[in-house]
């Protein structure tokens, strides 16, 4: 017999233990929510629709396959899922072997809730609200200061590889970096 | 390094993963054992994940979410294939040297460890008197969700000293190592961080800034390369301690 459970209503958390129960329908409300960050996350590195549609779908896979081994009181299911995105967009951009490149790695606009839900339980408006305080926060930062953080975040180089990347000193790329985690730590406060 | 001996400067490009190799493995060494880098890089390691929510929005196709449920619910093996890898039994005569002898080390060992416990428990029984903690070397297994996988931690007779051994875990990629934790109040500190041979096979010394004894529990899991502050990765192995 079908389940008459309304999945919308459910919080993350349970949404998960659910899966871990091998509920396909719980794996279907997750992606509803998460898709297009977990999505946006990856084209946004791997710049080729195919391949982000690939990433997704890997890690929503591994959500399914991994469900039981998510700890809430490690951190919330969001940063889980996104944390295992950008591993794996990562790994996919490691192993293309690709030279380094700049081009096509941007931050969000803000405001930009196309489509995000102000409805549903609350710590889905809860991440809208915070996903505009970060853009706004980002948005904020020197020009030099977003493009280093953008190819360390979504590229994944190394401080060393963005230094060749922008032909600028190895130190003014590690003072980029350091100044646009700062003023982000300042200008996020905790939750 | 600083001065003042902390690594504040390099936490937030530790906490991109931007360090170069080397770099990375000296902060993972360092924090572990500097509660205010350790503080620092936390909330450093807090903004890096809200990163994300930065990126730009984009929409898949329509069909992504019909492939993803056809995948998982007629396919629930494995995202990535794994290398294949023979049953058993078959592995069995392949069983690297090593991996014979130092399961007959660990088998030994907590051979030792029971005569020793028996002579302990008769001893309390005839004296009627308890004690906190006394006899021989401890051995402790480890199980988890890993098919296969299995270890064993071992605690000297005072705590002072441990080690751990573990076996038919899988081997990760070269940007990932496995991370042993020690659990105590709900707050783990790291143990170790090691590899495995193409046998799943390894092990080492366990080292811990107290008395293994005050630890309840340990655990293993998957991390970056050189280790994490605080767990973030898939746990593969866990054991009681006291």
């Amino acid at each position: 017999m079908k389940s008459h459970v309304d999945y919308s209503k459910l919080d993350d958390v349970e949404l998960i233990a659910l899966v871990a129960c091998a509920e396909p329908d719980a794996l279907a409300e997750l992606y509803e929510r998460y898709h297009r960050l977990v999505f946006g996350l990856a084209l946004n590195a791997v710049a080729d629709h195919a391949a982000a549609e690939e990433i997704t779908l890997d890690v929503f896979t591994r959500v399914w396959e991994k469900s039981e081994t998510y700890r809430a009181e490690q951190a919330k299911v969001t940063t889980w899922l996104l944390s295992l995105a950008r591993h794996r967009t990562i790994d996919v951009l490691r192993h293309r072997h690709t030279r380094l490149e700049r081009n096509l790695v941007r931050w969000g606009d803000v405001p930009d809730d196309a489509g995000f839900s102000r409805n549903g339980p609350e710590e889905v408006v809860e991440l809208a609200l915070r996903r505009e305080q970060v853009r706004t926060a980002v948005a904020q930062l020197p020009a030099e200061q977003k493009e280093a953080l953008a190819l360390a975040y979504f590229k994944g180089y190394t401080h060393r590889q963005i230094a060749e990347i922008l032909q600028e000193p190895l130190g003014t790329i590690k003072t980029r970096l350091r100044s646009a985690m700062q003023k982000l730590r300042q200008m996020l406060p905790d939750e | 390094m600083s001065a003042d001996n902390h690594f504040l400067e390099f936490l937030p490009a530790y906490a991109l993963g931007s360090l170069d190799p080397a770099e990375h493995i000296a902060v993972s060494e360092h924090v572990q054992n500097c509660p205010v880098c350790a503080a620092e890089l936390i909330s450093y390691q807090t903004v890096a994940a809200e990163l994300a929510l930065a990126a730009p929005d984009a929409v898949p196709s329509a069909e992504l979410k019909h492939r993803l449920l056809a995948r998982v619910q007629k396919q629930p093996s494995l995202l990535s294939p794994a290398p294949s890898r023979p049953p058993w039994w078959q592995r069995w005569p392949q069983f690297s040297q090593r991996a014979v002898m130092a399961w007959g080390i660990a088998s030994f060992l907590l051979i030792l460890v029971l005569i020793a416990s028996n002579l302990l428990l008769w001893q309390r029984l005839t004296r009627l008197e308890t004690t906190a903690r006394s006899g021989g070397m401890r051995a402790i297994p480890l199980t988890g969700l890993t098919p296969g996988a299995a270890g064993f931690v071992l605690i000297g007779a005072d705590g002072q000293n441990g080690a751990f051994v573990v076996d038919a875990l899988p081997t990760l990629e070269p940007d990932r190592q496995y991370q042993l934790w020690l659990l105590q109040n709900g707050y783990r500190t790291s143990g170790a961080v090691f590899s495995v041979d193409e046998y799943g096979y390894g092990g080492g010394r366990i080292r811990a800034p107290k008395n293994l004894f005050e630890y309840s529990g340990c655990d293993i899991s998957v991390e970056p390369a050189g280790g994490s502050s605080q767990p973030t990765g898939e746990k593969v192995l866990a054991g009681t301690l006291n």
